[in-house]
């Protein structure tokens, strides 16, 4: 067998696996037992097949990325989530506990550990107060700690979602839980959701671009911005503020792009030859793939430069241009959402609080990982409003989970410095723009910021909220794997009404 | 709490009663096929499946009347399953002593027929009963609209009623299903103010000026895993905004006949309220930005011939004829090609030309497009003059000028347009001088200057900690 041939048969056997991964044995029962009648009588009665009609998506292989019609009109059209990956301490930012201070060094009693897990606190860990000091701010009279001092200034803007929880208590599956709706691989991110649901106004850039700081990804990897088992064009494209935006741009030395757009369109010559024989519809995704990938060879570079951006511009981000940083970030999701990009998603990373040493203490640390963001979020909060674009770009900031009103005793020993365990029954999340209310606040916790006592919320309730402002109804946002349909909020979610505008 | 053995028995009736069903039909289908000597039936199986039949199908029915004994279920259905379902007992022993006899006559012909069609209706009684008299038709009756629950629209909601057009709808929508004139789970009828202030089985629901103390606040409010929540977990739970306004209804005393304007309001509740005046609590906000009147399609050609110059242009939502019109792709088109917009100025209600090379002679057009409600022309190249031509777009309800050279006096001219909620002016020819008459003239839109500005202070210098040595 030559190697042609060799390579032509595992096509062959892919594009088989791939048809055969269609036929389940849902599928076999179905038609085996009841056959064309059982068809028929399903025409007859469109009550039966609900999903047919009701949340499903038009998908134009060949144009995946074209603008698409929400189920109502949405109050938002583009979203920017910054997620600070590692958990960032309510207790040291909005969920101000004065009686926690009080009990400060105390041994936490029993019945708060009973029946608990904890990711490293183990035996009795001693309360640890508020590090910061607390100040109600602006009409709403929200707590924010002067760890942020500008973002204290815009608090009005936000509602804050302050009794959040969620079920994982470790980084990687919370990120995916609060990103996919599961703690497990596999489940398309809330981004691709979105560009699959509403596709994208500029056919130049991508509709979902993810920008990272800190150091380092999130820990639960790519699969936070996998497209899942939506199809593979509304995954989120990574982009980077510094050197290339994205890797591989640039035409190789020696190419020019004439010589570029001729071995493109013979690619695609060759893609359409093979979709007449395999009629897989991630071939035409491929083949305009291709063609945006063409176009934003010339879009991307002038979009992902903040050089061209006045100077009261880059002093209001607290930009460094030319490096790797949250307010780069920042400024480019403005940018990129005045492009009509749908879905910019930032992390930044650091904010794992627990105290092994100074970069992780809640009093040090944490402190300069708010110096790090605080500016850049403040400034993209008035930046947006004075375009006229908060309207319609919804704006989200949170972690994964909350940390403890404890102080950390990694393996029963007290840290050397002034931590929080991970936690998942109280954290807290603001919101901004596109339809949500201004000054608002839902949840609450107890005096020690330990639980939700009343508004308690999950992930679900946030991507149904989010769903809810660009125009879905979550329940019914559904695309079809594997014999049943799937949404983003599985079978969970409520819609935050309270904090809707 | 036990379960009498009365009680327990009936509960028994849910599972008993397929068994009759099944097993009589098998009985009647053996019959018919053992007319047919060629399927070789001996009548022995016949009368040993239909012993079997008639055993259960009184298992189930003393299970069944046990069961009705609950109360739970409206009186006249349950008296005619029952009495049918005495009728297939005796219908299915008539048949067995005939079996025995080994009467085939004409008689027995009749009881077949007969004891298939009992089977059937008492059959759809009891399905009729457990989940509702219009369970199997509603799909058909609902095809196409889906199930929403249409909810007579409230013109003004601080005259409507509000026990009358706000509480019993909820009621009606979340609750009738098992507490109404079908079923009365747990003796509760909620149809009806009589039946609400009656209560049910464990006395009163409803505690006038105590929702902590009512069960009907109390049970909604339980979480959503505890068995004794409403609506029950298979169902779905009342909206949050649902749940304020019914504990704010029983918290002032939960009263059946005023208006809704009589009784005071905290401010959720009120926006709450708000949102029902719109006939769609969903989509309340957004509303106002989308007409609420329906309109007739726009012609797909006309759309086509924008769609050409790359305009991204698509109705506001599934099932809307209204549209929205995105520039932001559009190559090589001039003023005169805005012309093209005039056939979809009826549908037209969002339009965004944002950095585009449109100018005064563009705004012409625009000008006509009377069904705007948000209309971006940031960074184009318009003028005050231009600006003249947008002084009758009365719907208007949020414009951005940001970064085009307009001055006061052009915007001044626009002050006619009453409905404006939000107005952006960054980077104009506006000077801070012209806020305070700006602002005069518009006295009700909210007018955003920009140029916001952070202080600086030592706090923004970022210095990397150094590791302090551990102890």
């Amino acid at each position: 067998m030559t190697q042609k041939e060799l390579h032509n048969q595992r096509l062959v056997n892919e594009a088989n696996a791939r048809t055969l991964s269609h036929l389940t044995r849902r599928h076999f029962l179905k038609e085996s037992a009841m056959g064309l009648g059982a068809l028929a009588l399903g025409s007859l009665l469109p009550g039966c097949l609900s999903h047919a009609d009701n949340g499903s998506i038009a998908f134009d292989p060949a144009n995946p990325l074209a603008p698409k019609l929400p189920m109502f009109p949405g109050k938002a059209k583009s979203v920017i989530y910054m997620h600070m990956a590692g958990a960032p301490s309510q207790l040291e930012l909005f969920d101000f506990k004065p009686v926690l201070k009080k009990l400060d060094g105390q041994d936490c009693p029993d019945s708060l550990l009973k029946g608990k897990r904890f990711a490293f606190i183990r035996g009795v860990p001693k309360m640890l107060g508020p590090q910061a000091n607390f100040v109600q701010r602006g009409q709403s009279g929200a707590w924010v700690s002067d760890y942020l001092p500008h973002f204290a200034t815009v608090a009005d803007e936000v509602s804050f979602l302050k009794a959040v929880t969620t079920d994982q208590f470790n980084h990687a599956p919370a990120q995916l839980m609060m990103h996919t709706g599961s703690g497990r691989l596999g489940r398309p991110s809330i981004g691709s959701w979105v560009t699959y649901g509403l596709g994208t106004e500029n056919q130049n850039l991508p509709g979902f671009v993810v920008l990272s700081s800190g150091g380092h990804f999130p820990d639960a990897g790519k699969s936070v911005w996998g497209s899942g088992f939506l199809p593979s064009v509304y995954q989120g494209v990574q982009c980077r503020s510094e050197g290339d935006p994205v890797l591989f741009i640039k035409d190789p030395q020696g190419m020019n792009r004439d010589i570029r757009k001729a071995s493109i369109d013979a690619i695609n010559e060759v893609n359409k030859v093979e979709y007449q024989e395999y009629q897989d519809p991630e071939i035409l995704s491929r083949i305009s793939q291709y063609e945006l990938a063409y176009r934003m060879q010339m879009a991307v570079p002038e979009v992902m430069d903040i050089n061209n951006e006045p100077a009261y511009i880059h002093e209001m981000y607290g930009t460094k241009p030319g490096k790797a940083c949250f307010a780069n970030n920042v400024l480019l999701a403005r940018k990129l959402v005045e492009k009509g990009v749908r879905f910019i998603q930032l992390f930044d990373w650091g904010w794992d609080s627990h105290g092994t040493d100074p970069s992780t203490a809640v009093d040090m640390g944490l402190i300069t990982k708010c110096k790090q963001v605080d500016r850049a979020k403040t400034a993209l909060l008035l930046d947006l409003k004075q375009r006229g674009l908060l309207d319609e770009t919804l704006v989200v900031w949170g972690g994964e989970f909350g940390r403890t009103p404890m102080m950390e005793n990694r393996d029963g020993k007290q840290n050397p410095f002034k931590g929080r365990d991970h936690h998942v029954d109280a954290f807290t999340i603001w919101m901004a723009g596109g339809g949500i209310k201004k000054g608002g606040s839902y949840g609450e916790t107890d005096e020690i910021g330990y639980a939700a006592v009343s508004g308690k919320t999950n992930a679900f309730d946030i991507q149904a909220t989010m769903l809810n402002l660009l125009g879905f109804d979550h329940t019914k946002f559904t695309f079809p794997f594997q014999g049943r349909p799937f949404r983003l909020t599985d079978v969970g979610g409520t819609v935050i009404d309270d904090i809707i505008a | 709490m036990f379960l009498s053995i009365q009680e327990f028995v009936g509960h028994l009736h849910p599972v008993l009663v397929h068994l009759p069903i099944g097993i009589l039909l098998v009985g009647l289908l053996l019959q018919l096929l053992s007319r047919n000597p060629a399927n070789n039936i001996s009548p022995s199986v016949i009368r040993i499946v239909l012993l079997c039949g008639l055993v259960s199908a009184i298992l189930s029915s003393v299970s069944g009347y046990m069961l009705s004994l609950s109360g739970d279920y409206e009186e006249d259905l349950v008296d005619l399953h029952m009495w049918m379902g005495f009728a297939v007992v005796l219908v299915a022993f008539f048949l067995y002593v005939k079996i025995i006899r080994q009467q085939r006559d004409r008689l027995y012909s009749v009881l077949s027929v007969g004891l298939l069609l009992l089977i059937t209706i008492t059959g759809h009684l009891g399905g009729s009963l457990t989940h509702g008299a219009d369970y199997l038709t509603a799909p058909l009756e609902n095809a196409g609209t889906g199930n929403l629950v249409t909810r007579k629209p409230i013109p003004d909601i601080k005259e409507a009623k509000i026990y009358a057009d706000v509480v019993q709808p909820l009621i009606q929508a979340n609750c009738v299903g098992c507490h109404g004139p079908n079923r009365q789970k747990g003796k509760l009828r909620l149809d009806d103010s009589v039946w609400i202030c009656r209560g049910g089985k464990d006395g009163l629901v409803l505690h006038p000026f105590k929702p902590e103390e009512s069960e009907l606040i109390k049970r909604i409010l339980l979480p959503s895993d505890d068995e004794h929540r409403m609506p029950p977990k298979e169902k779905h739970p009342l909206k949050e905004s649902e749940i304020a306004i019914l504990r704010w209804w029983v918290a002032q005393g939960s009263d059946f006949s005023r208006k809704v304007k009589e009784l005071p309001q905290p401010p959720r509740i009120a926006s709450y309220l708000l949102a029902l005046q719109d006939g769609n609590s969903a989509m309340a906000g957004s509303a106002a930005l989308v007409p609420d009147s329906p309109v007739a399609a726009a012609s797909e050609k006309d759309i086509e011939l924008l769609r050409a110059k790359k305009v991204e242009i698509i109705p506001v939502s599934q099932g809307s004829h209204y549209l929205s019109a995105n520039f932001i792709n559009a190559v090589h088109f001039t003023d005169r090609d805005l012309e093209l917009l005039l056939p979809l100025k009826k549908q037209l209600v969002w339009l965004k030309l944002g950095g585009q090379p449109v100018g005064d002679s563009g705004l012409v057009y625009i000008g006509q497009c009377q069904a705007l409600t948000v209309l971006h022309l940031n960074n184009t190249r318009i003028n005050d003059s231009g600006l003249l031509n947008l002084k009758n777009l009365y719907r208007l309800r949020i414009l951005n000028l940001v970064g085009t050279s307009v001055t006061a006096k052009g915007v001044s001219s626009l002050s006619g347009l009453r409905n404006l909620q939000s107005f952006y002016l960054y980077k104009t020819g506006t000077t801070p001088g012209d806020w305070g008459s700006l602002q005069k003239s518009f006295p009700k839109t909210l007018l955003d200057s920009g140029g916001y500005s952070m202080p600086f202070n030592p706090w923004d210098t970022v210095n990397e900690l150094k590791p302090k040595p551990v102890k």
